[in-house]
């Protein structure tokens, strides 16, 4: 744990997750017609040489797609990363849209953005609101398709020593979807989320 | 005797956030909880006439909470006070005996509100 970012913003953080996470859930069952079942968010501060055991809900051996996408506003900077369990993509072409072909390589990017873009919007505007503050979002990238969480992550989150990593893992109740959003917050970020939180705090 | 209200919550910043929420005037004793085990712990106790109560938590979620309450008749009137706001959530609590469902971060208007619909706040 970061000398500067001790249990009560840790603590503060994982609650502001909770309740975004909880609203981006909202609106992916809403599209899908299913359950989301959410977790208990993840919060740590990380070196980005440790990411990967952030990524605890991740079979690091499975094959996945991922989508990242920056965001700023406030003071505050970071990268949106959704990491999805290539396994999913049949349940959720069938839940999306009742694709009747087969998936193809398009269908399942154009899934992968799709919730995405759900997922991350939700979630940082969810985050967004509580600390009264707005994010702009750039482009999503596509980072890696078919790959392994490692080859994912050595690509990418070397550019920051030190990260705030919020981990949030949804999962569709009676469905075989399964993908990660990581939200990475850059370490120049910390002192405006700790004054942001203290507001909250008091 | 004062009403015994408990607070489960196994966020401290979400239970502090609940206390600042509750009426103020309202003659009560507040007890915390960080997980579903010590929640019905207290209400075991005499401690939770009235529980707000948090859905995703370790150890013992809320779901586990409604129905342990419910399955051995303890007495306790639940408001859920949740972040899980699908429908399907809201639906699932109140099979389960729950009062009624408020959605997080909460505010001192709504939770006057509901405890002043249900009659648990005079006037």
């Amino acid at each position: 744990m970061h000398e500067n970012f001790d249990e009560v913003y840790r603590d503060c953080f994982q609650e502001i997750t909770n309740v975004a996470m909880g609203q981006a859930a909202d609106l992916l069952a809403r599209i899908l017609n299913v359950f989301i079942v959410l977790p208990i968010p993840n919060v740590n501060i990380l070196e980005s040489s440790e990411l990967h055991m952030a990524l605890s809900a991740i079979d690091e051996s499975r094959s996945v797609s991922a989508v990242c996408q920056g965001f700023i506003g406030g003071g505050i900077s970071g990268e949106a990363l959704l990491i999805f369990n290539d396994s999913s993509f049949s349940d959720v072409a069938h839940l999306r849209h009742n694709f009747n072909s087969d998936i193809n390589e398009n269908v399942e990017l154009e899934l992968l953005m799709d919730i995405s873009n759900v997922l991350i919007g939700a979630c940082l505007r969810g985050i967004a609101d509580q600390l009264d503050l707005k994010f702009s979002q750039g482009h999503p990238k596509v980072l890696g398709r078919h790959v392994n969480v490692e080859q994912l992550i050595k690509t990418n989150a070397q550019r920051w020593k030190k990260t705030l990593a919020i981990e949030v893992n949804y999962t569709i109740e009676e469905h075989d979807v399964n993908c990660d959003l990581l939200l990475l917050f850059t370490e120049d970020s910390f002192e405006t989320l700790k004054t942001k939180a203290d507001y909250l705090l008091e | 005797m004062k009403t015994q209200v408990l607070i489960c919550d196994d966020s401290s910043f979400a239970r502090k956030q609940m206390i600042k929420a509750l009426p103020d005037g309202w003659d009560i004793e507040i007890h915390q909880a960080g997980n579903g085990m010590e929640a019905i712990e207290a209400i075991k106790a005499g401690k939770g006439d009235i529980m707000f109560l948090d859905l995703t938590m370790p150890v013992m979620d809320g779901y586990e909470v409604l129905e342990t309450i419910k399955k051995e008749d303890l007495p306790s009137m639940v408001i859920v006070v949740s972040g899980d706001i699908q429908p399907e959530a809201i639906d699932r609590v109140k099979k389960l005996g729950a009062l009624e469902f408020i959605k997080k971060p909460i505010s001192k208007e709504v939770a006057q509100k509901i405890l002043s619909d249900f009659g648990i706040l005079a006037g």
